[in-house]
Protein backbone atom coordinates (compact mmCIF):
# COMPACT_ATOMS: atom_id res chain seq x y z
CA UNK A 1 0.00 0.00 0.00
CA UNK A 2 1.70 3.18 -0.73
CA UNK A 3 0.66 6.56 0.70
CA UNK A 4 -1.92 8.83 -1.15
CA UNK A 5 -1.45 12.85 -1.39
CA UNK A 6 -2.29 14.26 2.31
CA UNK A 7 -5.38 13.94 3.72
CA UNK A 8 -7.46 15.99 5.82
CA UNK A 9 -7.66 14.38 9.66
CA UNK A 10 -11.44 14.50 9.54
CA UNK A 11 -11.44 11.93 6.82
CA UNK A 12 -10.19 9.53 8.14
CA UNK A 13 -12.08 6.36 8.50
CA UNK A 14 -12.33 2.63 9.08
CA UNK A 15 -9.30 0.56 7.35
CA UNK A 16 -6.99 3.38 7.42
CA UNK A 17 -3.10 3.28 8.48
CA UNK A 18 -2.26 7.15 8.31
CA UNK A 19 0.96 8.78 8.77
CA UNK A 20 0.62 11.77 11.00
CA UNK A 21 3.79 14.11 10.19
CA UNK A 22 4.16 16.83 12.08
CA UNK A 23 6.62 20.02 13.16
CA UNK A 24 5.44 21.00 16.56
CA UNK A 25 3.82 19.91 19.33
CA UNK A 26 0.88 22.26 18.58
CA UNK A 27 0.24 20.17 15.47
CA UNK A 28 0.82 17.02 16.85
CA UNK A 29 -1.52 17.66 19.68
CA UNK A 30 -4.60 19.30 17.12
CA UNK A 31 -4.47 16.97 14.36
CA UNK A 32 -4.28 14.33 17.41
CA UNK A 33 -7.36 15.72 19.07
CA UNK A 34 -9.55 16.29 16.13
CA UNK A 35 -8.66 12.29 14.76
CA UNK A 36 -9.85 11.41 18.47
CA UNK A 37 -12.82 13.49 18.76
CA UNK A 38 -14.35 12.16 15.67
CA UNK A 39 -13.46 8.62 17.58
CA UNK A 40 -15.40 9.29 20.48
CA UNK A 41 -18.35 11.14 18.19
CA UNK A 42 -19.19 8.18 16.24
CA UNK A 43 -18.96 5.83 19.58
CA UNK A 44 -15.65 4.39 18.72
CA UNK A 45 -13.36 2.78 21.14
CA UNK A 46 -10.12 5.36 21.67
CA UNK A 47 -6.51 4.29 22.73
CA UNK A 48 -4.10 6.58 22.72
CA UNK A 49 -0.38 5.90 23.18
CA UNK A 50 2.03 8.38 24.03
CA UNK A 51 5.45 8.77 25.70
CA UNK A 52 4.20 12.02 27.31
CA UNK A 53 2.66 10.73 30.04
CA UNK A 54 -1.38 10.02 30.93
CA UNK A 55 -1.81 13.58 32.92
CA UNK A 56 0.34 16.01 30.00
CA UNK A 57 -1.86 14.24 27.11
CA UNK A 58 -5.55 14.47 28.78
CA UNK A 59 -4.51 18.03 29.47
CA UNK A 60 -3.65 18.54 25.60
CA UNK A 61 -6.83 17.16 24.13
CA UNK A 62 -9.04 18.41 27.17
CA UNK A 63 -7.59 21.86 26.01
CA UNK A 64 -8.55 21.44 22.55
CA UNK A 65 -11.71 20.13 23.45
CA UNK A 66 -11.97 16.54 24.11
CA UNK A 67 -13.41 14.76 27.28
CA UNK A 68 -10.88 12.46 28.11
CA UNK A 69 -11.66 11.86 31.92
CA UNK A 70 -15.13 10.99 31.00
CA UNK A 71 -14.45 9.18 28.00
CA UNK A 72 -11.89 6.89 30.01
CA UNK A 73 -14.41 6.34 32.86
CA UNK A 74 -16.69 5.07 30.88
CA UNK A 75 -14.40 2.97 29.23
CA UNK A 76 -14.26 4.16 25.63
CA UNK A 77 -10.90 5.44 25.77
CA UNK A 78 -7.30 4.47 26.80
CA UNK A 79 -4.11 6.68 27.34
CA UNK A 80 -1.38 4.55 28.14
CA UNK A 81 2.56 4.36 27.93
CA UNK A 82 4.24 2.34 25.19
CA UNK A 83 5.87 -0.43 27.74
CA UNK A 84 3.56 -3.50 27.80
CA UNK A 85 1.91 -2.41 24.13
CA UNK A 86 4.63 -1.45 21.88
CA UNK A 87 7.75 -2.26 24.12
CA UNK A 88 8.78 -4.92 26.09
CA UNK A 89 11.22 -4.14 28.85
CA UNK A 90 12.47 -1.33 26.52
CA UNK A 91 12.89 -3.68 23.55
CA UNK A 92 10.46 -3.27 20.40
CA UNK A 93 9.55 -6.92 18.09
CA UNK A 94 7.56 -6.16 15.33
CA UNK A 95 5.39 -9.16 15.53
CA UNK A 96 5.42 -8.69 19.47
CA UNK A 97 3.28 -4.74 19.34
CA UNK A 98 1.19 -6.18 15.88
CA UNK A 99 -0.34 -8.77 18.54
CA UNK A 100 -0.98 -6.04 20.65
CA UNK A 101 -3.44 -4.35 18.28
CA UNK A 102 -4.59 -7.23 17.48
CA UNK A 103 -5.61 -8.18 21.33
CA UNK A 104 -7.15 -4.46 21.20
CA UNK A 105 -9.03 -4.93 17.72
CA UNK A 106 -10.57 -7.71 19.64
CA UNK A 107 -10.97 -7.18 22.84
CA UNK A 108 -13.04 -4.01 21.46
CA UNK A 109 -15.46 -6.11 18.92
CA UNK A 110 -15.97 -7.91 22.65
CA UNK A 111 -16.98 -4.61 24.44
CA UNK A 112 -19.15 -3.86 21.31
CA UNK A 113 -18.13 -0.78 20.07
CA UNK A 114 -18.22 -0.42 16.70
CA UNK A 115 -14.66 0.42 15.70
CA UNK A 116 -11.41 1.03 17.01
CA UNK A 117 -9.21 4.44 17.00
CA UNK A 118 -5.24 4.28 17.61
CA UNK A 119 -2.83 7.01 17.96
CA UNK A 120 0.45 5.89 18.37
CA UNK A 121 2.93 8.06 19.34
CA UNK A 122 6.21 6.90 17.63
CA UNK A 123 9.08 8.96 19.09
CA UNK A 124 10.00 5.73 21.00
CA UNK A 125 11.68 5.11 18.11
CA UNK A 126 13.95 7.59 18.27
CA UNK A 127 15.34 6.17 21.56
CA UNK A 128 18.31 3.50 21.52
CA UNK A 129 15.88 0.51 21.75
CA UNK A 130 16.64 -2.95 20.76
CA UNK A 131 14.78 -4.30 17.70
CA UNK A 132 14.26 -0.80 16.24
CA UNK A 133 15.37 -2.42 12.73
CA UNK A 134 12.01 -4.24 12.58
CA UNK A 135 10.05 -0.95 12.30
CA UNK A 136 9.71 -1.25 9.02
CA UNK A 137 7.76 -4.70 9.54
CA UNK A 138 5.63 -3.37 12.34
CA UNK A 139 3.86 -0.80 9.94
CA UNK A 140 3.71 -3.78 7.68
CA UNK A 141 2.03 -5.63 9.93
CA UNK A 142 -0.21 -2.78 11.01
CA UNK A 143 -1.32 -2.52 7.56
CA UNK A 144 -2.27 -6.24 7.43
CA UNK A 145 -4.02 -6.25 10.26
CA UNK A 146 -6.35 -3.12 9.60
CA UNK A 147 -7.78 -4.95 6.20
CA UNK A 148 -11.28 -5.21 6.71
CA UNK A 149 -11.42 -4.05 10.29
CA UNK A 150 -13.46 -1.30 11.46
CA UNK A 151 -10.25 0.47 12.92
CA UNK A 152 -8.02 3.35 12.18
CA UNK A 153 -4.77 4.17 13.30
CA UNK A 154 -3.22 7.23 13.68
CA UNK A 155 1.08 6.71 13.81
CA UNK A 156 3.06 9.39 14.60
CA UNK A 157 6.45 10.69 13.21
CA UNK A 158 7.96 14.02 14.01
CA UNK A 159 9.66 14.99 10.81
CA UNK A 160 11.99 17.18 12.24
CA UNK A 161 13.78 14.14 14.34
CA UNK A 162 13.13 11.49 12.40
CA UNK A 163 15.83 11.13 9.57
CA UNK A 164 14.38 11.13 6.27
CA UNK A 165 15.52 7.85 5.61
CA UNK A 166 13.47 6.11 8.33
CA UNK A 167 10.61 8.15 7.28
CA UNK A 168 10.55 6.76 3.76
CA UNK A 169 11.22 3.05 4.98
CA UNK A 170 7.89 2.98 6.64
CA UNK A 171 6.00 5.54 4.52
CA UNK A 172 4.92 3.18 1.85
CA UNK A 173 3.15 0.85 4.74
CA UNK A 174 1.08 3.76 4.91
CA UNK A 175 -2.22 4.21 3.45
CA UNK A 176 -2.80 8.05 3.66
CA UNK A 177 -0.50 10.87 4.66
CA UNK A 178 -1.62 13.32 7.16
CA UNK A 179 -0.46 17.01 7.92
CA UNK A 180 -2.01 19.84 8.87
CA UNK A 181 -3.05 21.83 5.88
CA UNK A 182 -0.82 24.68 5.21
CA UNK A 183 -1.03 27.96 3.87
CA UNK A 184 2.18 29.77 4.51
CA UNK A 185 5.14 28.10 6.11
CA UNK A 186 8.94 29.75 6.42
CA UNK A 187 11.35 30.41 8.99
CA UNK A 188 9.09 33.26 10.27
CA UNK A 189 5.75 32.74 10.03
CA UNK A 190 3.38 29.45 10.04
CA UNK A 191 -0.08 30.02 8.40
CA UNK A 192 -1.96 26.48 8.54
CA UNK A 193 -5.30 24.83 9.07
CA UNK A 194 -6.73 24.20 13.08
CA UNK A 195 -9.03 20.75 13.65
CA UNK A 196 -8.80 21.16 17.47
CA UNK A 197 -11.09 23.70 18.04
CA UNK A 198 -12.08 24.33 14.41
CA UNK A 199 -10.04 27.50 13.08
CA UNK A 200 -6.34 28.93 11.65
CA UNK A 201 -3.63 29.13 13.59
CA UNK A 202 -0.74 31.95 12.85
CA UNK A 203 2.74 31.37 14.55
CA UNK A 204 5.50 33.48 14.34
CA UNK A 205 5.43 36.72 13.03
CA UNK A 206 2.68 38.30 10.70
CA UNK A 207 3.81 41.40 8.46
CA UNK A 208 2.11 42.73 5.30
CA UNK A 209 4.53 40.05 3.28
CA UNK A 210 2.29 37.76 4.40
CA UNK A 211 -1.10 39.17 3.28
CA UNK A 212 -1.93 37.06 0.39
CA UNK A 213 -1.61 33.49 2.26
CA UNK A 214 -3.26 35.08 5.32
CA UNK A 215 -6.36 36.23 3.15
CA UNK A 216 -6.40 32.54 2.22
CA UNK A 217 -6.63 31.36 5.32
CA UNK A 218 -8.93 33.43 6.45
CA UNK A 219 -11.13 32.89 3.30
CA UNK A 220 -10.98 29.30 4.69
CA UNK A 221 -12.11 30.44 8.21
CA UNK A 222 -15.21 31.83 7.25
CA UNK A 223 -16.49 29.28 5.45
CA UNK A 224 -15.77 26.56 7.75
CA UNK A 225 -19.19 25.71 9.32
CA UNK A 226 -20.49 26.88 13.43
CA UNK A 227 -17.79 28.77 16.08
CA UNK A 228 -14.12 28.93 15.02
CA UNK A 229 -10.85 29.46 16.53
CA UNK A 230 -7.79 31.98 15.06
CA UNK A 231 -5.18 30.24 17.59
CA UNK A 232 -2.51 33.16 17.54
CA UNK A 233 -1.07 31.82 20.93
CA UNK A 234 2.29 31.51 19.20
CA UNK A 235 2.57 34.98 17.38
CA UNK A 236 4.93 36.98 18.13
CA UNK A 237 4.00 39.99 16.34
CA UNK A 238 1.74 41.45 13.93
CA UNK A 239 1.70 44.30 12.01
CA UNK A 240 -1.37 46.50 11.37
CA UNK A 241 -2.17 45.48 7.74
CA UNK A 242 -2.59 41.69 9.43
CA UNK A 243 -4.27 42.67 12.38
CA UNK A 244 -6.64 44.83 10.50
CA UNK A 245 -7.56 41.38 8.23
CA UNK A 246 -8.05 39.08 11.12
CA UNK A 247 -10.25 41.65 12.77
CA UNK A 248 -12.30 41.79 9.45
CA UNK A 249 -12.68 38.26 9.27
CA UNK A 250 -13.71 37.71 12.67
CA UNK A 251 -16.39 41.08 12.65
CA UNK A 252 -17.84 39.15 9.10
CA UNK A 253 -17.87 35.46 10.99
CA UNK A 254 -19.38 37.05 13.92
CA UNK A 255 -22.01 39.03 12.11
CA UNK A 256 -23.34 35.39 10.82
CA UNK A 257 -24.13 34.95 14.67
CA UNK A 258 -20.95 32.26 15.04
CA UNK A 259 -18.54 32.91 17.97
CA UNK A 260 -15.32 33.84 16.96
CA UNK A 261 -12.24 33.02 19.23
CA UNK A 262 -8.89 34.81 18.82
CA UNK A 263 -6.51 33.28 21.13
CA UNK A 264 -3.15 35.60 21.16
CA UNK A 265 -0.71 37.11 23.55
CA UNK A 266 -1.66 39.99 25.76
CA UNK A 267 0.41 42.37 23.85
CA UNK A 268 -1.71 40.97 20.82
CA UNK A 269 -4.63 41.11 22.07
CA UNK A 270 -4.06 44.88 23.57
CA UNK A 271 -4.19 45.53 19.69
CA UNK A 272 -7.06 43.99 18.92
CA UNK A 273 -8.58 45.90 21.88
CA UNK A 274 -7.38 48.89 20.65
CA UNK A 275 -9.67 48.20 17.17
CA UNK A 276 -12.49 47.42 19.18
CA UNK A 277 -12.79 43.82 19.29
CA UNK A 278 -13.30 43.15 22.92
CA UNK A 279 -16.47 44.85 22.44
CA UNK A 280 -18.41 42.69 19.94
CA UNK A 281 -21.03 40.25 20.24
CA UNK A 282 -19.75 37.16 19.12
CA UNK A 283 -15.84 37.94 19.34
CA UNK A 284 -13.79 36.35 22.13
CA UNK A 285 -10.59 37.65 22.86
CA UNK A 286 -8.55 35.47 24.74
CA UNK A 287 -4.85 36.22 26.19
CA UNK A 288 -2.93 32.74 26.49
CA UNK A 289 0.26 31.95 26.93
CA UNK A 290 3.12 33.64 28.25
CA UNK A 291 6.18 34.02 25.72
CA UNK B 1 7.49 71.08 5.67
CA UNK B 2 7.11 69.91 9.66
CA UNK B 3 4.05 68.55 11.23
CA UNK B 4 4.19 67.71 14.80
CA UNK B 5 1.69 66.20 17.20
CA UNK B 6 2.55 66.03 20.80
CA UNK B 7 0.11 65.07 23.58
CA UNK B 8 0.61 65.51 27.62
CA UNK B 9 3.07 62.73 27.88
CA UNK B 10 1.40 59.38 28.14
CA UNK B 11 4.41 57.72 30.03
CA UNK B 12 5.46 54.41 29.58
CA UNK B 13 7.44 51.52 30.96
CA UNK B 14 8.50 51.46 34.90
CA UNK B 15 9.85 54.91 35.21
CA UNK B 16 13.24 53.77 35.09
CA UNK B 17 15.19 56.80 32.95
CA UNK B 18 16.85 54.77 29.57
CA UNK B 19 20.21 55.81 30.99
CA UNK B 20 23.03 54.30 28.90
CA UNK B 21 21.91 52.19 25.98
CA UNK B 22 23.33 52.21 22.47
CA UNK B 23 21.65 54.07 19.50
CA UNK B 24 20.68 52.13 16.56
CA UNK B 25 21.17 53.03 13.23
CA UNK B 26 20.07 50.63 10.99
CA UNK B 27 19.08 50.56 7.56
CA UNK B 28 15.86 48.48 6.28
CA UNK B 29 14.31 47.18 3.35
CA UNK B 30 11.53 44.63 2.82
CA UNK B 31 13.61 41.47 3.48
CA UNK B 32 14.90 43.27 7.06
CA UNK B 33 12.27 44.29 8.62
CA UNK B 34 11.92 41.42 10.78
CA UNK B 35 15.70 41.82 11.48
CA UNK B 36 15.00 45.63 12.11
CA UNK B 37 11.91 44.99 14.60
CA UNK B 38 14.18 42.24 16.50
CA UNK B 39 16.93 45.04 16.99
CA UNK B 40 14.57 47.65 18.00
CA UNK B 41 12.74 45.42 20.63
CA UNK B 42 15.95 44.38 21.91
CA UNK B 43 17.12 48.26 22.61
CA UNK B 44 13.78 49.22 23.90
CA UNK B 45 13.48 46.40 26.03
CA UNK B 46 17.32 47.87 27.25
CA UNK B 47 15.87 51.03 27.75
CA UNK B 48 13.53 49.47 30.61
CA UNK B 49 10.26 49.07 28.92
CA UNK B 50 7.78 46.54 30.25
CA UNK B 51 6.74 43.36 27.43
CA UNK B 52 3.79 45.45 26.65
CA UNK B 53 5.58 48.53 25.59
CA UNK B 54 8.67 47.04 23.97
CA UNK B 55 5.86 45.36 21.59
CA UNK B 56 4.51 48.65 21.26
CA UNK B 57 7.59 50.90 19.98
CA UNK B 58 8.52 48.07 18.00
CA UNK B 59 5.21 47.91 16.47
CA UNK B 60 5.07 51.48 15.59
CA UNK B 61 8.78 51.18 14.25
CA UNK B 62 7.86 48.41 11.94
CA UNK B 63 4.83 50.30 11.08
CA UNK B 64 6.65 53.64 10.02
CA UNK B 65 9.34 51.02 8.01
CA UNK B 66 6.80 49.31 6.62
CA UNK B 67 5.17 52.84 4.73
CA UNK B 68 8.46 53.66 3.87
CA UNK B 69 9.05 50.49 2.05
CA UNK B 70 5.31 50.12 0.66
CA UNK B 71 4.98 53.44 -0.21
CA UNK B 72 8.01 55.58 -0.36
CA UNK B 73 11.87 54.43 -1.40
CA UNK B 74 11.37 51.15 -0.88
CA UNK B 75 13.81 51.33 1.78
CA UNK B 76 14.99 53.75 4.81
CA UNK B 77 17.06 54.43 7.70
CA UNK B 78 15.90 53.65 11.60
CA UNK B 79 17.29 55.71 14.59
CA UNK B 80 16.72 55.28 17.71
CA UNK B 81 17.96 56.73 20.43
CA UNK B 82 17.56 57.62 24.16
CA UNK B 83 17.63 61.15 25.36
CA UNK B 84 16.24 62.81 28.69
CA UNK B 85 13.94 60.35 29.48
CA UNK B 86 12.66 59.48 26.47
CA UNK B 87 12.94 57.29 23.45
CA UNK B 88 13.08 58.67 19.94
CA UNK B 89 12.37 56.49 16.84
CA UNK B 90 13.32 58.37 13.29
CA UNK B 91 12.23 56.61 10.55
CA UNK B 92 13.39 58.29 7.34
CA UNK B 93 13.58 57.51 3.21
CA UNK B 94 14.16 59.40 0.22
CA UNK B 95 11.20 58.61 -1.58
CA UNK B 96 8.29 60.60 -2.75
CA UNK B 97 4.99 60.65 -1.48
CA UNK B 98 2.49 59.77 -4.17
CA UNK B 99 0.04 62.53 -5.09
CA UNK B 100 -2.77 60.29 -4.44
CA UNK B 101 -3.53 58.20 -1.43
CA UNK B 102 -1.67 60.61 1.38
CA UNK B 103 -2.61 60.59 4.56
CA UNK B 104 -2.54 63.29 7.14
CA UNK B 105 -0.60 62.55 10.34
CA UNK B 106 -2.86 64.70 12.42
CA UNK B 107 -3.06 68.43 11.89
CA UNK B 108 -3.81 67.83 8.21
CA UNK B 109 -0.25 69.60 7.36
CA UNK B 110 1.75 66.89 6.09
CA UNK B 111 1.13 64.21 3.86
CA UNK B 112 2.20 60.43 4.18
CA UNK B 113 1.61 58.07 1.84
CA UNK B 114 -0.11 55.53 4.01
CA UNK B 115 -2.83 52.91 2.81
CA UNK B 116 -5.51 53.60 5.47
CA UNK B 117 -3.45 55.80 7.41
CA UNK B 118 -3.80 52.81 10.12
CA UNK B 119 0.07 52.46 10.91
CA UNK B 120 0.28 56.17 11.50
CA UNK B 121 -3.21 55.81 13.51
CA UNK B 122 -1.17 53.36 15.96
CA UNK B 123 1.99 55.82 16.01
CA UNK B 124 -0.70 58.30 17.24
CA UNK B 125 -2.53 56.19 19.90
CA UNK B 126 0.93 55.08 21.61
CA UNK B 127 3.38 56.95 21.28
CA UNK B 128 4.19 60.38 23.41
CA UNK B 129 4.72 62.43 20.25
CA UNK B 130 4.69 62.26 16.46
CA UNK B 131 6.28 65.13 13.78
CA UNK B 132 6.70 64.01 10.43
CA UNK B 133 8.84 66.40 8.14
CA UNK B 134 8.35 65.91 4.60
CA UNK B 135 10.47 67.73 1.45
CA UNK B 136 12.31 66.89 -1.95
CA UNK B 137 14.93 64.88 0.02
CA UNK B 138 12.22 61.97 1.67
CA UNK B 139 9.94 61.91 4.53
CA UNK B 140 11.75 61.48 8.15
CA UNK B 141 8.71 60.40 11.07
CA UNK B 142 9.89 60.84 14.51
CA UNK B 143 8.10 59.85 17.42
CA UNK B 144 8.77 59.95 20.96
CA UNK B 145 8.20 57.40 24.00
CA UNK B 146 8.38 58.83 27.35
CA UNK B 147 9.76 56.79 29.95
CA UNK B 148 9.19 59.16 33.10
CA UNK B 149 7.38 57.87 35.92
CA UNK B 150 3.96 57.65 35.38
Amino acid sequence: MVADAGVQVTELGAEDHACLTFGESEELFDLTAAFIRDGLAAGLKVVCLSGAGPGPVAGELGRRGVGVQPAIARGQMTVAGWEGRLLSGQAFRADTAVSWLAEELQSCRKQGFPGLRASLDMSWALRPVAGIEELPQFEEGIAAALAGSTAAVLCQYDRERFDPVTLASVAGFHSRSVAAATYHADALLRVCRQYAPPGIRIAGEADYQAEEPLALALAEALRLDGDIEVNMSALAFIDARCSLMVADAARAIASLSRLVTLRCLPEVAAGFARLGLDAITGIRLVTSGDR
Amino acid sequence: MTAEEGRPGRALGDGTAPAGIAPLDQAFDAGSLYALRAAVAARAAAAGFGRREVYEVTAVAHELAANAVIHGAGHGRLRLRADDGFLYCEVSDDGQAPADGAVAPGNGTAPWPAEHGHGLWLAGQVTDQLSISHGPGGTTVTVRFALRSR
